[in-house]
C-alpha cells in the first residue's frame, strides 16, 4: 500500500539549522534533539524494551508505509557526537519547517486530529494503544500531517476499555476547536495552553443556555459537573476493565468513532474572511495585469531555479503553487486563516510541497514553552533558509498598517533569503495604498519606488523589473554577497 | 454569660460547622479536571457495553447461534448508546 507522497525526504528538507537543539525533555521515556539533517531521539532504559517491540511490530511498518508515522532507524553509536556507547537512540528524517498547532488553520487541526484517531484505531486493532494524543506530536510535511512521536505507543491491556489519552485528546484537540466554534477563541491562543483547555474553562465561558447543547454536553458540561478533587481519583487508581477482550476493543473503537464525529462537527465549515475572496474581488487588477504578473513570476522562477521558497502574504496561494509547480518546496505565510485554508486544501488535493502557516510577518510567532526553548520562534525557523522570498503586495501593509520603515523591511528580507527576493511595489496612487493611507499623506504619500530600492540597496541589487498596467511594479532583487 | 446563651451559641456554631462540611466544595485549584473526562469516558463505556450485551441477548432470542459478529456491531451504530449526545 502506498500512502500519499510525503516531503520529509532529506533532499527536500530545508537547509539544517546550524545549532543542535534539545526540543523535548518532558517525556520520561526519552528526549528529542534536532541535529544537522536529522532528528535524534534518545530512548531511556525504562522505555527501551517497549520501543524495540514497537519498532519490530507490523503496526509500525503499516503506519510508516501509509505515511502516517515518521520513519525511524536505530542510530549507530558514534554516528553523532551526542550518542555515547550503550545508549539507545533513534534517527528520524527532519521535517522542516516545524509548524506548531497555533499556526494551523481549522482544517489542518481537523486533519491532525483525524490522523491521531486513525492511528489510535489501528493501534487498538493491533494490540497497541496511543498513550499520548496531542497536536504537538503532529507536524505537517508539506500539506500532509504526520505523527512524529514513536514513544507514544505502548502495548494494550486487552481487557481494558479505557483509552488513557482520551482526556488529553479532548483537552488539546476537541476543546480548542469547540472554543473556536462556539466562543470565537482563536486557535492561535493555544500558544498559551500547552495542555489544551480544561472543560471548566469552556463551561464558564459559555452562556447558560448553550451548556445544554448536545454537542457540548458530555465533554464540557458533564465533564465539569463530574470534576472531583485529585485525591479521590488517586484512591481509586485502578482503571475500569472488562473481562471480554472483544467488548473492550468494541468500546474503544466506538469511542474513537464518536470523537471523530465530534471533531468533524467542531471543525465544520467556516465563513469567508476579508482576504479569502480577495483575488476574485480585486477590482484594482485587470485580467491583463494578472497575466503579466504571473508571467513575471514564472520567468523569475525559471531564472532563479529555487529549491526553497518563502511566500509572505500568500493569500490563497496562486504564487506558492506556481513555485511548487516549478519544483520548489514552499512555505506559505498569511495571517488570514480562511485564505490560507484554501491554499492548504489545494496543495493537499494536488499533492504539492507547500507548508501553510498562519502567521503575521509583522508580529511573528514568538518562542514559547519552558525557558522559551521548547517551541522556536517563527523567525528562528525561517531565517536564512530560502533561495527565494516572495513579497507580493506586502510592503505597503508593513508600512501603512504596522508603521515599519522600509530599511527595517529590507533587513528582514536580507535575513530570510540567501539569494533572491521578488517584491511587488504598490505605489501611493494605488487604491489599496490609499485605503490604508487614512489621511497620513504627509508621512507616507510621498513614497516612491526609488525610496524602496534605495532602502534595499545595502542588501540587494535589482536585476529585473516590470511595471503593470495598474501602476504596480514587480522587482526581482539579487542579494549582494556580504 | 448564662448557660442557656452558651448553649445557643454552641448550637449555632455546630450547625454552621455541619453546613460547611455538608456543602463543602473543593477549591478549584486543587480539583483534578481529568476526573470529569474520566467519568464521561466511563459512562460512555457503560452505555456502549449495555448496547453490546442487549444486542447479544436480543440476537440470541431469534437465532440459535451465540452472538453477532464484530462487523454487524460496527454497522448497527444507531442502536448504540454511544451515539446519543451524551456520555
Amino acid at each position: 500500500m502506498n500512502g500519499p507522497r510525503k516531503f520529509s525526504d532529506r533532499e527536500s528538507a530545508l537547509p539544517p539549522l546550524d545549532t543542535e537543539l534539545e526540543l523535548t525533555f518532558r517525556d520520561p521515556a526519552g528526549e528529542l534533539r534536532l541535529a544537522k539533517g536529522c532528528a535524534l531521539r534518545r530512548i531511556r532504559a525504562a522505555a527501551e524494551e517497549e520501543t524495540r517491540a514497537f519498532l519490530e511490530s507490523p503496526l509500525r511498518k503499516t503506519l510508516e508505509r501509509s505515511g502516517d508515522l515518521i520513519s525511524s532507524r536505530i542510530a549507530e553509536p558514534g554516528s553523532h557526537s551526542c550518542i555515547s556507547s550503550g545508549e539507545f537512540w533513534l534517527e528520524h528524517p527532519r521535517i522542516d519547517p516545524i509548524s506548531y498547532p497555533w499556526e494551523w488553520t481549522t482544517a489542518q487541526w481537523r486533519a491532525a486530529a483525524e490522523l491521531t484517531l486513525r492511528v489510535a484505531s489501528q493501534a487498538i486493532d493491533a494490540g497497541w494503544t496511543l498513550k499520548d494524543a496531542t497536536p504537538l506530536n503532529i507536524l505537517f510535511s508539506g500539506p500532509h500531517p504526520i505523527l512524529v512521536d514513536v514513544l507514544s505507543f505502548e502495548r494494550r491491556d486487552p481487557h481494558s476499555s479505557v483509552w488513557l489519552a482520551y482526556g488529553q485528546f479532548v483537552r488539546t484537540f476537541l476543546l480548542p476547536l469547540l472554543a473556536a466554534k462556539y466562543l470565537s477563541w482563536p486557535l492561535q491562543a493555544t500558544l498559551f495552553a500547552r495542555d489544551g483547555y480544561e472543560p471548566r474553562q469552556i463551561y464558564e465561558a459559555l452562556p447558560r443556555w448553550r451548556r445544554m447543547n448536545p454537542k457540548l454536553l458530555d465533554v464540557v458540561t458533564l465533564a465539569t459537573v463530574f470534576e472531583r478533587p485529585g485525591q479521590r481519583r488517586a484512591a481509586s487508581k485502578k482503571t475500569p476493565s472488562t473481562t471480554d477482550p472483544a467488548l473492550a476493543r468494541h468500546v474503544l473503537q466506538k469511542r474513537i468513532a464518536r470523537l471523530g464525529r465530534q471533531i468533524r462537527h467542531a471543525a465544520g465549515e467556516r465563513g469567508h474572511s476579508q482576504w479569502s475572496r480577495y483575488e476574485q474581488t480585486a477590482g484594482h487588477y485587470q485580467a491583463a495585469d494578472v497575466e503579466e504578473k504571473q508571467q513575471f513570476v514564472k520567468s523569475a522562477l525559471t531564472r532563479c531555479q529555487p529549491r526553497h521558497v518563502l511566500d509572505i502574504g500568500a493569500n490563497t496561494g496562486t504564487y506558492s503553487l506556481l513555485a511548487a509547480d516549478a519544483g520548489a518546496n514552499v512555505v506559505a505565510l498569511d495571517s488570514d486563516s480562511a485564505a490560507l485554508e484554501q491554499l492548504w486544501r489545494t496543495a493537499l488535493d494536488r499533492n504539492k510541497p507547500v507548508t501553510a502557516l498562519v502567521a503575521d510577518i509583522a508580529r511573528p510567532t514568538p518562542a514559547a514553552g519552558w525557558r522559551n526553548r521548547e517551541h522556536l520562534s517563527l523567525l528562528d525557523r525561517l531565517n536564512g533558509r530560502f533561495d527565494l522570498v516572495l513579497m507580493l503586495a506586502v510592503v505597503h501593509h508593513l508600512i501603512l498598517r504596522h508603521q515599519l520603515p522600509l530599511t527595517h523591511v529590507a533587513d528582514l528580507c536580507a535575513s530570510l533569503t540567501q539569494r533572491w527576493l521578488l517584491l511587488e511595489w504598490v505605489p501611493p496612487s494605488d487604491p489599496m495604498f490609499q485605503e490604508w493611507l487614512r489621511g497620513r499623506d504627509d508621512l507616507y504619500g510621498h513614497l516612491t519606488e526609488h525610496d524602496l530600492t534605495r532602502a534595499f540597496a545595502p542588501h540587494f541589487a535589482v536585476v529585473d523589473r516590470a511595471q503593470l498596467g495598474n501602476g504596480r511594479v514587480l522587482l526581482l532583487f539579487d542579494r549582494i554577497p556580504v | 454569660m448564662s448557660r442557656v446563651k452558651l448553649l445557643q451559641i454552641s448550637s449555632v456554631a455546630l450547625i454552621l460547622l455541619g453546613a460547611v462540611l455538608v456543602f463543602e466544595r473543593p477549591a478549584y485549584a486543587y480539583a483534578d479536571p481529568g476526573t470529569g473526562l474520566l467519568a464521561v469516558q466511563a459512562a460512555g463505556s457503560a452505555l456502549v457495553a449495555t448496547g453490546w450485551y442487549l444486542r447479544r441477548k436480543i440476537y440470541s432470542l431469534f437465532r440459535s447461534v451465540d452472538a453477532p459478529r464484530a462487523e454487524s456491531d460496527e454497522q448497527s451504530v444507531a442502536a448504540d448508546g454511544e451515539d446519543s449526545p451524551n456520555p
